[in-house]
């Protein structure tokens, strides 16, 4: 019994890291329609720089996140501009737009791979005592990762339902046309939304990085946060935190019960019988082309 | 429009058709049956639904309630392509060609949308399936031929003028061999002349194909002269307001008060 | 002449593969980053029927082929009946790829059957050769030309240029795709198999996602909706690189890097809308001779 909560807190907490993840995507999803494959590198980019920041620069964690955070943010708002943008002003279709995002995902990845190599580094935190509550342990890291994020979201949530700001990307969410047309800058909801991208992304590397560990292609956990997106419905947010989680939880019972190596196997096959049974998702809309 | 409008049973019913997108009603039980081979126009002002009654036929869009009959059955949650299949072919108010592919190629899509052989002879071309692509070109060429298109075969779509692009649309929607065609504002964006020659066109097309037609369209003159001999329905905001003879709905007050604001021409 | 065989094989085997890649992103328009989990699967069944069951290499080849169609389905199917089709394809292909490529590493033995696991599929039989990899190499590109011409390919292209029209004139948009995928997980799986008659040998580690980024260049620099854009581009990139090998280790930055640029200035790639056929071909020798071309269209 203390295993089973045991394994339900740590699919919890991967889980909260997923929701970072998956929230982010769906952000830009419901706004743009499209898939932000760059998010992966975000991701690394940003577990990366906070980790150099520890290690090499010797700044303590919390100036290091922010550090990270800030950089991400600029990394992601400059890669709207730069490759996103252009294309979107153009009206380009979907596919290409996908490709110039997974460009971008390899060169920063790649990049990383370069100047760091593959090796798993560890994140320099003390290793703490972790909790224990009967006989079932919390990790602290976990405890505040799963409180940062939720921490996060709820911050997202009252920026999105209780600012003026909010209101104006939920807006562009349904319509970006008519959004703009009532008054909305795009730019500003272009930038905000990219910036949140960043701040997702590099909290969520940050926390991943801490858990496991840190290597160039730990981004490819972004998967998962989309499947957890699409399960959870696409374009809706609440829907990527309770797709995050379900899929978190499942996902660690799996890999505990059966075996960690179909735990990825599972994960893929989940997200293929959800959509044969729910094809918009759990809580997803379906999108209407105007015609 | 002179054509044998036989009192047999209707090919197209639409009842008490409804959709809400969200809180909003933008189609609102709306009524009405076409005999085989009619003519009718559909007008209306801005934002009336119109556009949106031709994605509920084509299922384009899901309806909240109501029915669509197509002769006789319903077809209601069948799949767009499925429609198109059992006869029902369409133009876009915001032209919808493929950009990339020429003229020729766009109506050639129309006549092949379901192949004609089978994938296995795809791969190794039988004499059968040379025949049918033979066939296919010759329809094709001819469908341009009926628009006065066939110059410009070769010219990528999407560089075509607008006028050419409307018409080149119909052609291609006529290459689904439908029994009934939707034509989504034809004449937009045309001048007197143009439309002249449209009218002129359309007229030609029904009365040699013979096919059911409504026609969104907001020239009033393009409608009244299309449709003098047949009717016209009116909606607005979502609802059917009348239907009636051209000069009917010239004379009608409420028709000319839904218009109130909006000046088109004719 | 080892080492140019080498060449010619390695290019041959990637041709293959860009073949299918080309047939479902550049003519269908969906894009896909999984493409190597269909070599290991095809890859992985030719071996076995070789190796096991001591079928002739060509039938295993083309039943390889037919293993990795046959599974496309499992992500085609949900995902182009679903309405988010696009996107969650390309994330189904990831992720598909992906999961096969871990259970391979972590599956040493299934009943009675060793594929290695992590250590990878040993002593396959050495089988490809020049000829028949040039062999495969003309016949499949013959293939592909037909599909592409026939009313088949003809639709795939309407569907990647605007499937709600597409569908609107009566294309069935399940089906079309369904075929597309599975012609482009055939042509993959084909590769794989002559990947592990090769090497003699294959590991899971063979397909990864940059086997699948790499794939997706040679199309999208190659060229959108043309098979010799592409077919061009795999030879170039498999070539050159083995004679700049500082380069290579670059390689995947520069390629990311040129998806970004090439989107944005050139999205058609090289020799996008290129066809082979006759009109090309006689375009072409006219251009070198000077002469004026005659329409094929009004002829």
């Amino acid at each position: 019994m203390e295993l089973f909560i045991q394994q339900i807190i740590s699919g919890i907490s991967i889980g909260a890291i997923y929701a970072l993840l998956a929230v982010g995507y769906a952000l830009v999803y419901s706004v743009y329609n499209f898939t932000n494959w760059a998010f992966d590198a975000f991701m690394a980019f940003g577990a990366f720089m906070a980790l150099t920041a520890i290690a090499s620069f010797f700044l303590p964690f919390w100036a290091a996140a922010l550090l990270s955070i800030i950089l991400t943010i600029i990394l992601s708002v400059g890669t709207e501009k730069l490759a996103y943008r252009p294309l979107r002003m153009r009206k380009a279709p979907r596919l290409f737009m996908m490709i110039s995002a997974m460009g971008v995902n390899l060169t920063i990845v790649q990049l990383i791979n370069r100047s760091y190599g593959g090796t798993f580094r560890r994140f320099p935190v003390e290793h703490v005592q972790p909790i224990f509550v009967g006989n079932v342990s919390i990790g602290r890291m976990d405890l505040l990762a799963g409180l940062i994020s939720f921490g996060v979201l709820a911050l997202l949530w009252l920026f999105l339902y209780r600012t003026k700001w909010g209101l104006g990307i939920r807006a562009s969410s349904i319509d970006i046309m008519t959004a703009s047309l009532m008054g909305i800058n795009n730019d500003a909801v272009a930038l905000i939304i990219f910036a949140l991208t960043g701040v997702l992304s590099s909290v969520a590397g940050i926390f991943y990085g801490i858990k496991y560990a840190v290597y160039p292609l730990m981004g490819l956990i972004t998967i998962k946060a989309m499947i957890a997106s699409i399960v959870g419905g696409l374009g809706s947010l609440p829907g990527a935190i309770v797709g995050s989680m379900i899929l978190g939880v499942l996902e660690t019972l799996v890999s505990g019960y059966i075996s960690s190596t179909y735990r990825d196997l599972f994960s893929f096959m989940f997200l293929i019988v959800i959509l044969l049974f729910f094809p918009n998702g759990l809580m997803g809309k379906s999108g209407e082309e105007k015609l | 429009m002179s054509a044998d409008i036989q009192q047999s049973n209707p090919i197209l019913e639409i009842k008490n058709l409804t959709v809400d997108f969200g809180g909003v009603r933008a189609v609102n039980d709306v009524t009405l049956s076409l005999q085989p081979g009619e003519f009718v126009g559909l007008i209306g002002p801005n934002g009336a639904g119109k556009t949106t009654v031709f994605n509920l036929i084509t299922n384009a869009i899901q309806a909240t309630s109501g029915e669509i009959l197509l002769n006789g059955k319903s077809i209601l949650g069948k799949s767009p392509d499925q429609i198109c299949r059992l006869g029902i072919s369409r133009t876009f108010q915001n032209i919808r060609l493929f950009p990339q592919m020429t003229a020729y190629e766009n109506v050639e899509l129309g006549l092949h949308s379901t192949p004609h052989y089978s994938l296995a002879e795809a791969f190794v071309r039988t004499p059968r399936a040379s025949r049918v692509e033979k066939q296919t070109h010759q329809k094709a060429l001819e469908l341009l031929e009926v628009v006065n298109l066939r110059e410009f075969a070769r010219e990528r779509a999407s560089s075509l003028p607008y006028g050419l692009q409307r018409r080149l649309e119909m052609a291609r929607a006529m290459a689904t061999s439908p029994q009934m065609l939707l034509l989504d504002e034809p004449a937009a964006g045309m001048n007197e002349d143009e439309c002249k020659d449209l009218i002129r066109l359309i007229r030609q097309i029904h009365e040699s194909m013979k096919y059911t037609m409504i026609m969104i369209e907001h020239h009033m003159n393009v409608v009244m002269d299309l449709c003098r001999d047949s009717r016209i329905y009116v909606l607005s905001l979502g609802s059917l307001l009348t239907v009636g003879t051209p000069t009917e709905i010239q004379t009608n007050p409420q028709v000319i008060k839904a218009y109130l604001g909006e000046r088109k021409n004719g | 002449m080892g080492y140019l065989e080498a060449i010619i094989i390695l290019s041959g085997i990637n041709i293959i593969a860009v073949m299918g890649v080309s047939i479902l992103t550049g003519y269908t328009g969906l894009f896909t980053i999984g493409h190597a989990g269909f070599m290991a699967l095809g890859g992985y069944m030719s071996a076995v029927m070789v190796k096991e069951f001591h079928l002739p290499v060509i039938l295993a080849l083309i039943i390889g082929g037919f293993f990795a169609g046959l599974c496309s389905f499992i992500i085609g199917y949900p995902s182009f009946r679903s309405q988010l089709r696009g996107d969650y394809f390309a994330i189904a292909t990831l992720g598909f790829s992906e999961a096969i490529r871990l259970v391979l590493n972590n599956t040493k033995t299934i009943g009675p059957l060793n594929i290695g696991g992590a250590f990878g599929y040993m002593n396959i039989p050495s089988a490809t050769t020049v000829p028949m990899v040039v062999g495969v190499l003309i016949v499949g590109l013959y293939l592909a030309h037909m599909f592409v011409t026939s009313q088949f390919g003809k639709n795939c292209i309407a569907v990647s240029q605007d499937e709600t029209a597409a569908q609107m004139m009566g294309v069935n948009l399940l089906r079309t795709k369904l075929i597309a995928l599975f012609v482009s997980a055939f042509y993959a799986g084909v590769a794989g198999g002559l990947m592990g008659f090769y090497f003699a040998y294959l590991s899971p580690s063979f397909f990864t996602i940059t086997q699948s980024s790499n794939l997706l260049a040679a199309v999208v620099f190659g060229g959108i909706q043309s098979l010799i854009g592409p077919v061009i581009t795999a030879f170039v990139l498999i070539a050159i690189p083995q004679l700049l090998l500082v380069f290579s280790e670059w390689r995947l930055v520069i390629y990311g890097f040129l998806f970004v640029i090439v989107m944005i200035f050139r999205p058609q790639g090289l020799l996008g809308y290129v066809e082979m056929n006759m009109n090309f071909a006689r375009v072409l020798w006219n251009k070198l001779l000077r002469r004026k071309t005659v329409d094929v269209i009004e002829g």
